[in-house]
């Protein structure tokens, strides 16, 4: 057997994040906005709308689920409000409707749990910013058509917890109805995107090809020639380019141009661009000199994690070098409540690590503890005080009690059985680890398009 | 190093005898190979994809070995077995109110935890004495099956564990899913590379290295049929952990490989999974020729990976399709375990068998450079 691990700290790669001292921030496009809603910028999901408090702004999009469709749609009322449901609606195959949810007498209502933003009485429509009304008679503002909300997981401005950023391609009907947080257009070229990935946000060609950059070019110069363009192509800018912003433009030869961002030259790595390829794919980071080119990543994580090869790509590892996992969570209501936050039943999460026993669950899905006194630079990763036995939130000293990693609120675990460079609870859980399971915190996914989250 | 054979010799894959009724099962067919005299310098001359004692050849297709009467007659007098939707039926059946722990989740932590499971449910186990595969042990026992033509001493026991489960069989959903996700997306893209080779219809000495490649099928214009003559890159950025290597020998244009002790297959579906099968005593018998490879691989399956591989590529809902019950199935698979018995005594493998189809590709190995820099980063 050929072992093909390799493990670094995490803050020795700035690929995949960018250092504390940093200030690279998404520039977006201006838009009309209601005059109590506001654009903050965000460690990983770059500027999103939120209240006046700062708090950050989400859609519930409706999202067609393998027995039928939930959420809300385009331009009509919120289906998010005050009914408490006990019981499962049989949207998730196979299972049936009417089962009785856990926890039912301590379930809170959708509205209870995703506050709608609400309108003044003479609010006015501008721009993409509608109004719907709730069923008490109060008007919602809605974004592009849809009702918006806060989450209440969110604590303070920048917190976006509720969810992630919302894609028109992003998750599937595996993960349940998810909510997404919302924000302004990034002020990129029509020729270019920005896809959110798990640590930045990075762009990508129209077609979906990652964007790279060279170290070898000088400020708005491009060193890559001859030889150089069989692998590299240029990312070229129409005649009528406007330079603004971090944005400019160099002319190759006569006629024509080729998108500069922030005095880098930008390329396409043509290995990864054939007409068949998947596209996400980042595998041009190997030749030595380039990378791939985000608007803004997140900080590195605290100092015991580490980056470690698997058999796709990158994960984010433990001190030992074993997996870092992710639990994911929906339950199968009518409001799709999320239930991977220890404030939520735990049920889900103990059936399929350990079939309702807590002490399999911690041998099989061990908690990655924090040192007394441990501290992330980044406000994605924070310590968490656990009861192990229950999974619920507990006070520091309580028996039982332990001290752990959580990433965006929600603890990250490993696995009981992963040898180190292992991933074999990647996927562990109902469909496929999305509805009720663990993924792997995934950086780089060569093959597949992990690494771009559900 | 070559040599020449006048002999015949018979090899049979699959037989399906519900090959007129189901359009699919003509993928499955008879190789009978005859004696082919032939010089190598000839042959070497009119064999452009072999080079320099190379050739390469990258999976298109792959099903488990199943011999299948019509509507299982024979194989499944008892019929088909449940799948999760069947189970759950009998378990819980409708009309009495019950709740998510006692009833989805139970399920789902007895997939999960199969030695934890309180699930006794009837499963029906194929029956007779007629399977594909080979004789991995090289001995002809009580239990051991008769190929379809008659060779003796044939294991297969996982046979007997998803015979019966129409997901398995031709034209059933896991006999698709499997392959089309295969086709799709190269994670389960496996590549073999024959070294050594100096004559491909009879050399006594030749090396078999598997490898994962990166890059799509060549498909004609359908999209529907691959071709020979595409390229693979063989990645060695993250794929040297299915790096291995088997000594085979060419006979009538059979390729059989010497049994490897322990070797991972990639074995993904689905979506974003990383799924792989272990193989113990795993040989190839495959018929080679310029243009394709098709014939078994077959050893003992580690029924825990097996186990691992069909939870995390398929969710309960995606079994329920084929009437795939993973906890009734992979009890069977314990039961039936044939090999590789653990310090309890317990067999950790059962002996299997697989069709593969494979297609010749050029392969593009990374040069010493790139492989530094990726061991370096």
């Amino acid at each position: 057997m050929i072992l093909a691990s390799v493990v670094s700290q995490a803050g020795e790669l700035p690929y995949f994040w960018q250092a504390p001292e940093a200030t690279d921030r998404e520039a977006f496009l201006a838009e009309p906005m209601p005059a109590a809603i506001q654009v903050v910028p965000t460690e990983l999901e770059g500027p999103v709308f939120a209240n006046a408090e700062g708090k950050t702004l989400y859609i519930w999009p409706l999202r067609g689920l393998r027995n039928g469709a939930v959420g809300d749609r385009r331009n009509t009322a919120s289906t998010c409000e005050g009914t408490i449901y006990r019981e499962t609606a049989g949207l998730m195959s196979p299972y049936p409707p009417g089962y009785l949810l856990p926890e039912a007498d301590l379930r809170r209502p959708c509205e209870a749990l995703w506050p709608p933003v609400l309108a003044a009485t003479d609010a006015k429509p501008i721009g993409k910013w509608t109004l719907v009304p709730r069923a008490n008679g109060l008007k919602q503002w809605a974004y592009d058509g849809f009702p918006v909300y806060t989450s209440d997981l969110d604590r303070t401005a920048g917190d976006v917890l509720g969810g992630r950023r919302y894609e028109e391609r992003r998750g599937g009907s595996e993960t349940g109805a998810l909510r997404f947080a919302i924000g302004p257009l990034p002020d990129v070229p029509a020729e270019l995107e920005v896809r959110s990935s798990n640590t930045g946000r990075m762009l990508v060609n129209r077609k979906g090809f990652t964007v790279y950059a060279s170290k070898s070019d000088a400020r708005g110069v491009s060193h890559c020639k001859a030889e150089c363009l069989k692998t590299w192509a240029p990312v070229l800018a129409p005649q009528l380019a406007r330079e603004h912003g971090e944005w400019s433009v160099l002319e190759r030869s006569p006629g024509i141009l080729q998108w500069v961002y922030r005095g880098q030259p930008l390329y396409i790595y043509l290995p990864e661009a054939g007409a068949e390829s998947r596209g996400g794919q980042v595998t041009g980071n190997d030749e030595p000199g380039w990378y791939s080119v985000f608007t803004q990543r997140a900080l590195p994580p605290p100092q015991p994690f580490t980056v470690h090869d698997v058999r796709m790509g990158q994960v984010l590892a433990d001190a030992n070098g074993k997996t870092v996992y992710l639990y994911h969570c929906n339950d199968d209501a009518l409001d799709q409540q999320s239930c991977n936050h220890p404030s939520s039943p735990q049920a889900y999460r103990m059936a399929v690590c350990g079939n309702g026993d807590a002490v399999l669950c911690l041998e099989m899905f061990p908690y990655v503890t924090a040192a007394a006194g441990a501290s992330s630079p980044s406000r994605l990763w924070s310590v968490m005080t656990i009861d192990e036995k229950t999974g619920r939130l507990a006070e520091v000293g309580q028996p039982g009690a332990i001290q752990v990693w959580a990433y965006r609120d929600r603890p990250v675990y490993t696995f009981g059985r992963d040898r180190p460079g292992g991933t074999d609870a990647d996927a562990w859980g109902e469909f496929n680890g999305y509805r009720n399971g663990f993924k792997a915190f995934w950086l780089r996914d060569d093959y597949r398009a992990n690494a771009f989250g559900p | 190093m070559s040599f020449h054979s006048t002999s015949s010799l018979a090899i049979s894959l699959r037989v399906n005898p519900l090959s007129v009724r189901r359009s699919l099962a003509a993928m499955c067919v008879v190789l009978s190979l005859t004696a082919q005299p032939a010089k190598a310098g000839e042959l070497r001359e009119a064999t452009s994809t072999l080079r320099d004692g190379r050739i390469g050849y990258v999976l298109t297709h792959r099903y488990y070995s199943l011999y299948e009467t019509e509507g299982g007659k024979a194989e499944c007098p008892q019929g088909f077995n449940d799948g999760p939707r069947e189970q759950f039926k009998k378990l819980y059946p409708p009309g009495k109110k019950l709740s998510v722990i006692d009833a989805q989740l139970q399920w789902e932590g007895s997939q999960w935890h199969p030695s934890t499971s309180k699930y006794r449910l009837p499963f029906h186990e194929g029956q007779g004495r007629i399977s594909f595969g080979l004789n991995l042990d090289g001995k002809v026992g009580a239990e051991d099956f008769l190929s379809p033509t008659g060779e003796p001493g044939i294991d297969n026991e996982f046979y007997r564990a998803i015979a019966c489960i129409d997901s398995f069989r031709v034209g059933g959903s896991l006999y698709n899913f499997e392959n089309t996700f295969l086709q799709q997306y190269p994670d389960s893209r496996l590549l073999i590379e024959l070294t050594q080779v100096d004559d491909l219809v009879n050399d006594e000495e030749v090396i078999v290295t598997t490898y994962r490649g990166m890059n799509p099928l060549l498909s004609d214009a359908s999209g529907k049929h691959y071709l020979p003559g595409g390229t693979q890159r063989v990645d060695l950025r993250w794929s040297k952990d299915y790096v291995f290597k088997l000594k085979g020998k060419i006979v009538d244009g059979v390729l059989t490989t010497d049994p490897i002790d322990w070797i991972m297959v990639p074995w993904a579906m689905t979506a974003n999974v990383t799924a792989f099968q272990e193989f113990r005593g795993m040989r190839l018998k495959l018929k080679v020729t310029p243009e394709r490879a098709e014939g078994l691989m077959a050893g003992f399956i580690d029924v825990q990976r097996w186990h691992h591989a069909l939870n995390t590529n398929l969710s309960t809902h995606h079994m329920s399709y084929g009437r795939v019950s993973s906890p009734s199935v992979v009890a069977a698979l314990a039961r039936l375990a044939d090999g590789y018995p653990d310090q309890t005594g317990r067999n950790t493998a059962i002996s299997a068998s697989v069709d593969l189809k494979m297609v010749q590709v050029y392969l593009v190995h990374p040069t010493s450079k790139a492989d530094l820099i990726s061991s370096n980063r």
